[in-house]
């Protein structure tokens, strides 16, 4: 009797990526908002449908990056010209086009190190287990399989009416993860 | 009173080592064995446990033995050889030696302390100033004060004479029969051998000595010969100037020295005389010409000078117009030369001269008549004996002599009879007359013509006495060997080619226990305990009176002043007529045999400076081939006989041959090849042995110079030669540039510095920057190796050569412009670091080890470099060199104690190049800010600048408008290598001014 | 729903053919869980190990003796070396700049290559990187060219263009790590759940950090790997750039025009393409990878091949047209040298095997041979080695004064470096291709889906 002791989460399975992205629209609809969703490659779309609030990467690298450059011209204009000023072949102790190849590379790296800071930080990544992986046809979602995950948590779930929803959204299955 | 240190305290050295008893056998495996061999034998001699650690620590580095196999065998076998040479060396008294500048009794570590003294080259005096630290020489400069023109300066063999003292291959030890013998022993047999020559008079006695300038060894053989009237003399110099004295005996009834006065000439004619090339003469006679070259170089009166010559000589390099003509063709053109100018009619015989060499004797001998009296004609010293008489006749005749030439009596002990001669020797030693052979120096079993079999004839002679530097190859045919000691380590003294009498005083003890050459003859005549000095001293009290303080003047000032030798012009006697000039072959070109001639190798001379690495490792100044000799030929011959340069060929003289390179020299007469001596020696030491082919193998004593009928067959074979520069022509570039004398005097042209976006860089004190005058550089490579000594540039070896990996830090480059056959000109350019304001080098490097100084030195911080050769490549000029391998840091302790403590030894993977000389520049600035002023002009003088017999080279503040350097870069024929890149380089050039002759204004 | 899963016969030109996409896993991840070919693969690795062998040879006798062991002398103080580090630098350039540039173009046909792609890169970069470390005169302070607090209180000269690469390179390496990992990850999860053993499950299930592939995880991952892509394109640029400067800042004839820096960067390009292209070849055959990497995979290729291939050409006839242009003796010197000097043999092979041999590629009969592809491919690779050795060579033996002139004659440890490092690569290509899936799984599922949607549409037209 698996509804006797209240799971975590229901995890509903679809064949395709339509459906999944199809029922996630609709359950949305009915309300729900305790969701994720599964899939074994990106679904367009499929994140704002279950209202997923958009990322600030894009903020990390640009911070990252300006770093990057400024840090680099600066260092070089700080060995050059301050902490060890020496005459390089008659040229100024400040050559800036000489610079800018090093400060660019720094502000490359910036940029990427924040992005991919970001991007884990944001996912909570890395974390080796999760209650989903619980769910044993959950090992599809990596292959062929899409889930939507519906917290148990999620008021509708007791309402009668947002039960029914569930019922015609065309799942193969639907699993429950347990506690 | 400067009491000299011991040399024996470097490092890994323990004179208590136990070694010495086996060198002997060690010598003969020496002689024998390859270098794994050798080092094998070594260790099972080896009893001393210092030689064991020696064998642990740089065992690692004889697996590189294949690699650089001669260079690294010194190294290793140089220290071993040393415990041994070292145990030998006993007691020496302390004498009184008196340092030139600094005084005595503070002999201060890191201070240096310069004696006046000086090196022999053939028997001549070359008077230095040795730069020594704490006891050890280090350098030699020329000598200032000396009277002879240009002893301010020194040649490339002077230079190497430091390198000699250290030569781990020296012999170090008394020999009897090979064995360690004891000088009490051989003073034994002596006093046995006297009874015996005392009742013969000595008449079986004979003493075969090169040449002697000496005047304490002339008194000792003088007395030698008193008390054994009967022995004799025997005076034998392989290349010498024998031949010169048999001129004037024919000319003037007696032998003379021959001295140009090259400063009076404004025309000078050299048939073959080689007047700038290497000899005892060089350093004078550069000098000469240089001073009035550079009085002249405004109003472009210039020296003119005509040569004809059969193989290129750094005469004929500097010669407005040369002809290239059979060495035996000189007495036909002397012939028609001195007919034309009136003198010896009946000599005349213009018809058999070939076209050019009309020419050329008509421009010659017009020239001569219109220079009467500063006009100067010059004869090779290995012409006959009747061509040199009737140049003087000539010289006479134009009163030229007594102004451009003058005579004095002859400075070394002359052989002119043929009774001294080698050949008299040899001769008696056939007919078994010789019992006793004393051998003082020479090394005839090497150098005697081959027709004489001397060392065969030798072995036949019951004693044989043999006193040299080195076990060499005719101590290995004595009984009895001793180790001469090293001028730069006993007391002497020798005139200079001048005559002024010069003082050898010792900077160092005696590093191996030799003995001098005067206690050995003083041993003969029975004087057992008398010493060297003593020996001087009788000398000298007897000309300076017993008077203590001018001896210790001229120990200060290391020679006696006034003592040149007095000049004279006398007539010639007799009637030219009489010089019967017969002979000569038919005009080049015709079909005849080829003629060989012999000239000595520009770098180890007659073999005697085999075994020193600087000097096997310089670029031959016209070859610019190092480690080995040639058989140079025409480029027509060449093509004849389908030979390539370094194809083997065998030559064949008078039925002996012998096998070489050919090497194809660019102004070779057609049908002469020049055999070039002083190589393929068996017993010079490590460095010496193997290099090259014995020339002296087809040399006669009949003659010794030229000899016609010669022939030369292609072997097929291949040989490997090591040369340093591949390219001999600009191939449409000016980087040596050349002017007309009217050019010349024509207006500074004031060539503006090409734009630069880079900030002016201020170098407000001093600005250092070095002028080269391209018109004073006659090619004599006495830089490159003054820079070897003063900054420890390390020796590569011939294979490193081979691969481009030299390291000398200034180069001599050599165009040729013209045809191959007869080039019509041969320019040097010396080549150190040009020191670019902007320099490309600088900018490569990632670490910051070349960086510029605020005086404007272009500086290389060798403990910062990691060796990228960035700086190398961005170079446009090619002055940087790397240490591929290690070259420098595993060399033996004995040559170390050579270094200069002044300058890094570079370490593997490092870059270095020429400094400038920054640590003579340190050295000036403190002596400056201890008195508080600026340093002075001409107060930094650079190794290159200072070993420049024609002073070339300028080295100075161009920050200070009337310095040397500054006056120099004023001049019409100013210019920068390479402007066109704009790396404003410090080091500037003055241009080349052409001889009137030959740029068509004659 | 059942349409999607159907295999539509008549659908228009595929870039996959349709198929499940539970087949497209079993495909590739099975390679890495159950290894098809172990001997071959064995003995691959045994001989690739060998030449590993000699490179660690080579360099221990290098770094025992000193660089006088190679042919390098004054005035080559630079030979086959740095011929060396440019050529593998220049392939390690291509994976990325393939990957990146075709992603942001969302060219859904990279799909298939770009894993690979981007591991070649990896380990090209790799043997890129030892030669500017062992060529050193003294490697064992290598670290002097990267700022770091020292008791000598330097710094590196920034003006030097070796440290800009220092910088540069490093900096790349990074960041195309950082790439490959990032598309690997989705993959990792997907070898996860495939793996049964447990070993292989921790193995995988550390490598991707637990991705559990819900929505915001794809978005945030999405953005992340098209940020990184965008960053590595002028990266990539850059970098050549850089390697281009260390001739092109002497002042040496032959290495001065201004057309370096993009003349080095097509040439990166064009030589990349060429070894992805033999890569596909081989992969393809291999491990039976038709239905992945297609006919038209290979077609394309021969496209960008060619027209790589011709912008570098371009590279040539401007270098030497500038170089006549500029009517400066020593650059015109250099140029006639390079035509007819003593090592005009590396010029001219350079122009036959990047210029005529690649086109043959007009043909679409040879781009889709995959025999002849692997030849051309081959053929490129070498090209631009010999261009490489070329550009260093001919303008240090003959430079400005001909006093110093000399030559280049590459020694046995020259040669076993070059041996030692490509052996290097294949060693670390084998392991890849067995431990890591090598072709990105997700994104093959992704362009069948798009596959799909068509595929519907079709029928009712």
């Amino acid at each position: 009797m698996p509804q006797a002791d209240n799971p975590r989460a229901l995890l509903l399975e679809f064949a395709t990526g339509d459906d999944l992205l199809a029922a996630a629209g609709r359950v949305r609809e009915a309300g729900y908002r305790q969701l994720d969703a599964f899939s074994p490659f990106p679904l367009e779309g499929l994140a704002e449908t279950i209202g997923d609030k958009a990322t600030r990467i894009p903020w990390f690298a640009l911070i990252g990056g300006a770093a990057g450059a400024l840090g680099g011209l600066f260092m070089q204009w700080y060995a050059n010209v301050v902490s060890y000023p020496l005459n390089i072949g008659g040229r100024p102790l400040a050559s800036w086009p000489a610079f800018i190849l090093p400060a660019f590379e720094l502000a490359v790296l910036g940029a990427v190190l924040a992005a991919v800071m970001g991007m884990l930080i944001e996912n909570g990544l890395p974390r080796l287990h999760h209650p989903v992986f619980e769910a044993e046809r959950f090992g599809c979602a990596s292959d062929d399989r899409f889930f939507l995950w519906i917290a148990s948590s999620d008021p509708h779930l007791s309402y009668p009416a947002g039960r029914a929803v569930l019922d015609d959204l065309g799942a193969v299955a639907i699993h429950e993860v347990p506690a | 009173m400067a009491s000299l240190p011991p040399a024996n305290d470097s490092p890994s050295v323990d004179p208590t080592a136990k070694v010495a008893p086996d060198l002997a056998t060690l010598r003969h495996r020496l002689a024998s064995g390859t270098g794994r061999r050798f080092w094998r034998s070594l260790e099972d001699l080896a009893e001393s446990d210092d030689f064991r650690r020696f064998v642990e620590a740089e065992f690692p580095a004889a697996l590189e033995l294949s690699e650089t196999s001669r260079r690294n065998f010194l190294r290793l076998m140089a220290a071993p050889m040393m415990l041994g040479g070292l145990a030998a060396c006993g007691d020496m008294p302390d004498e009184k030696a008196l340092p030139y500048i600094n005084q005595p009794e503070i002999l201060v570590p890191g201070k240096a302390l310069y004696f006046a003294t000086a090196t022999l080259f053939e028997g001549y005096a070359q008077p230095v100033l040795a730069e020594t630290h704490v006891g050890r020489p280090t350098k030699l400069e020329g000598n200032p004060d000396h009277p002879m023109a240009g002893a301010g300066t020194t040649d490339a063999f002077a230079q190497a004479a430091v390198l000699e003292l250290y030569d781990p291959d020296r012999s170090r030890a008394i020999t009897f029969l090979g064995r360690i013998a004891t000088w009490d022993a051989f003073q034994g047999v002596t006093v046995g051998l006297r009874d015996r020559l005392r009742e013969n008079k000595g008449g079986d006695l004979r003493i075969l000595i090169d040449t002697v300038t000496s005047p304490t060894l002339r008194r000792q053989l003088d007395d030698l010969r008193a008390a054994f009237p009967q022995a004799r003399l025997h005076h034998f110099e392989p290349v010498g100037a024998a031949l010169r004295h048999q001129g004037t005996l024919r000319a003037f009834g007696r032998p003379l020295d021959v001295h140009y006065r090259l400063e009076n000439a404004a025309v000078i004619v050299s048939l073959e005389d080689d007047i700038f090339g290497p000899g005892p003469s060089q350093v004078r006679h550069a000098a000469q010409w240089s001073q009035r070259r550079r009085d002249h170089q405004q109003d472009g009166d210039l020296t003119r000078l005509h040569v004809a010559e059969s193989t290129p000589t750094l005469t004929g390099a500097l010669a407005g117009t040369t002809l290239n003509a059979a060495s035996q063709r000189m007495p036909v053109l002397l012939a028609n030369l001195a007919g034309s100018l009136g003198v010896g009619e009946g000599n005349t015989a213009e018809a058999a001269l070939t076209q050019g060499e009309q020419a050329w004797v008509r421009t010659a001998a017009g020239e001569l008549a219109a220079h009467r009296g500063i006009g100067l004609l010059a004869l090779g010293a290995h012409l006959p004996a009747d061509a040199q008489a009737l140049a003087h006749r000539v010289n006479h005749a134009l009163g030229n002599a007594g102004v451009t030439v003058v005579y004095s009596e002859p400075v070394g002990l002359a052989a002119t009879d043929e009774a001294s001669a080698l050949l008299a020797l040899a001769e008696a030693m056939a007919a078994g007359e010789v019992e006793t052979l004393v051998v003082l120096g020479a090394n005839p079993v090497y150098t005697a013509p081959a027709d004489l079999d001397f060392a065969n004839r030798m072995d036949r002679v019951s004693l044989r006495i043999h006193a040299g530097l080195y076990y060499d190859e005719t101590a290995s045919h004595c009984h009895w060997h001793i180790p001469l000691t090293h001028p730069l380590e006993s007391w002497s003294d020798a005139r200079a080619v001048d005559g002024t009498a010069s003082m050898l005083q010792p900077t160092v003890k005696p590093l191996f226990g030799g003995k001098s050459v005067h206690e050995v003859v003083a041993t003969l005549l029975g004087q057992l305990n008398a010493t060297a000095y003593d020996l001087l001293r009788e000398t000298w009290d007897a000309c300076l009176g017993g008077d203590e303080k001018a001896w210790r003047q001229v120990l200060n000032d290391g020679f006696v002043a006034d003592s040149v030798a007095q000049t004279e012009a006398p007539a010639p006697q007799g009637a030219a007529a009489e010089v019967s000039l017969a002979i000569g072959v038919p005009a080049s070109g015709e079909a005849s045999g080829l003629e060989a001639i012999f000239r000595p190798d520009p770098c180890v001379w007659d073999g005697r400076f085999s075994n020193l690495a600087w000097l096997q490792e310089l670029p031959k100044p016209l070859t610019k081939l190092t480690w080995d000799n040639v058989l140079a030929i025409s480029a027509r011959l060449a093509e004849g006989l389908d030979l390539g340069a370094g194809d083997e060929a065998e030559l064949t003289v008078k039925g002996r041959s012998v096998r070489g390179p050919v090497w194809i020299l660019p102004g070779q007469a057609e049908r002469t090849i020049t055999v070039f001596l002083g190589y393929g020696r068996s017993r010079a030491g490590r460095v010496g042995d193997g290099a090259g082919f014995n020339g002296y193998a087809v040399r006669t004593s009949a003659e010794p110079w030229a000899v016609p009928g010669a022939a030369l067959r292609r072997t097929g074979k291949r040989l490997r030669l090591a040369t340093t520069q591949n390219h001999a022509t600009m191939d449409g570039g000016d980087f040596v540039r050349t002017m007309s004398v009217t050019e010349a005097r024509a207006a500074h042209p004031d060539e503006p510095l090409a734009p630069t976006f880079y900030p002016q860089w201020e170098y407000p004190k001093y600005a250092w920057a070095m002028s080269i005058d391209l018109d004073l550089c006659i090619g004599c490579n006495a830089c490159v190796v003054a820079c070897q000594a003063e900054n420890n540039i390390p020796v590569v070896g011939k294979e490193q050569v081979e691969a481009g990996r030299e390291m000398h830090w200034i180069r001599v480059d050599r165009y040729y412009e013209g045809g191959l056959d007869r080039p019509d000109r041969t320019l040097f350019q010396p080549l150190p670091c040009m020191h670019c304001e902007q320099a490309p080098c600088e900018v490569g490097c990632p670490v910051n080890a070349t960086v510029h100084g605020p005086e404007g030195l272009n500086q290389m911080v060798y403990n910062r470099c990691v060796g990228t050769r960035t700086c190398a490549s961005y170079c446009p000029y090619k002055v940087r060199r790397f240490n591929f391998f290690e070259y420098a840091a595993t060399d033996s302790p004995l040559l170390q104690a050579q270094r200069n403590p002044n300058v890094t030894v570079r370490a593997r993977g490092v870059m270095e190049k020429c400094t400038y000389c920054v640590q003579r520049i340190s050295a000036a600035r403190i002596e400056a800010q201890k008195e508080g002023r600026p340093i002075r002009d001409g107060e930094v003088v650079t190794a290159c600048q200072s070993a420049c017999p024609t002073q070339a080279i300028v080295f100075g503040n161009q920050a200070d408008p009337d310095s040397g350097v500054s006056r120099r870069q004023q001049s019409p024929r100013q210019y920068t290598l390479l402007r066109e890149l704009n790396t404003r380089p410090r080091t500037t050039y003055q241009a080349r001014i052409l001889d009137k002759a030959s740029d068509g204004e004659a | 729903m059942a349409d999607e899963r159907a295999i539509n016969p008549q659908a228009p030109a595929q870039t996959v053919p349709l198929q499940p996409y539970a087949s497209v896993s079993d495909q590739i991840a099975m390679i890495p869980l159950h290894y098809p070919l172990r001997r071959r693969w064995l003995i691959g690795l045994g001989i690739s190990a060998l030449f590993t062998g000699l490179l660690v040879v080579a360099i221990g006798y290098l770094f025992y003796a000193g660089v006088g062991i190679w042919g390098i002398n004054s005035p080559v103080f630079w030979g086959l070396a740095i011929a060396n580090y440019v050529w593998w630098i220049g392939l390690g350039n291509a994976g990325t700049l393939i990957s990146a540039l075709l992603l942001l173009l969302s060219q859904q046909w990279r799909n298939s290559l770009n894993r690979f792609a981007e591991a070649m890169t990896l380990f090209a970069v790799f043997c890129a990187a030892l030669f500017p470390i062992i060529h050193l005169g003294r490697p064992w302070f290598f670290y002097w060219l990267l700022p770091y607090p020292n008791v000598m209180a330097l710094w590196p000269q920034f003006r030097s263009p070796l440290v800009w690469d220092v910088f540069a390179n490093v900096i790349y390496l990074l960041v195309s790590i950082i790439f490959f990992y990032i598309g690997l990850i989705p993959d990792l999860a997907t070898v996860r759940d495939k793996a049964r053993g447990r070993v292989g499950q921790v193995f995988f299930g550390v490598l991707s950090l637990g991705w559990r592939g819900s929505a915001a995880h794809w978005q945030r991952w999405r953005r992340t790997y098209r940020f990184c892509a965008a960053l590595a394109v002028p990266l990539v640029v850059s970098v050549h750039s850089g390697v281009a400067m260390l001739f092109s800042v002497g002042q040496l004839a032959g290495w001065q025009t201004t057309i370096f820096p993009p003349y080095f960067v097509m040439g990166a390009m064009f030589s990349g393409f060429g070894v992805v292209a033999m890569i596909a070849v081989v992969l393809r055959s291999t491990f039976r990878l038709d239905s992945l990497v297609t006919i038209r995979h290979l077609d394309l290729l021969g496209k960008v091949l060619l027209a790589s291939g011709l912008m570098t050409s371009y590279g040539y006839i401007m270098d030497a047209f500038t170089a006549w242009y500029s009517g400066d003796p020593f650059e015109r010197a250099t140029l006639f040298d390079r035509f007819g000097g003593a090592y005009a043999w590396s010029y001219w092979a350079a122009v036959i095997l990047n210029f005529v041999v690649i086109q043959g590629l007009w043909f679409g009969a040879v781009r889709r041979d995959p025999m002849w592809l692997f030849f051309i491919g081959a053929s490129v690779m070498i090209g631009m080695w010999f261009e490489r050795y070329m550009l260093v060579v001919t303008t240090l033996y003959h430079d400005f004064l001909p006093s110093s002139w000399g030559w280049y004659v590459a020694t046995f440890w020259d040669w076993a470096l070059l041996a030692g490092t490509i052996g290097l690569f294949f060693f670390l290509f084998l392991l890849f291709v067995r431990f890591l899936p090598m072709i990105s799984i997700f994104e093959v599922k992704e362009v069948l889906r798009e596959e799909r949607v068509e595929a519907r549409h079709a029928p009712s037209r």
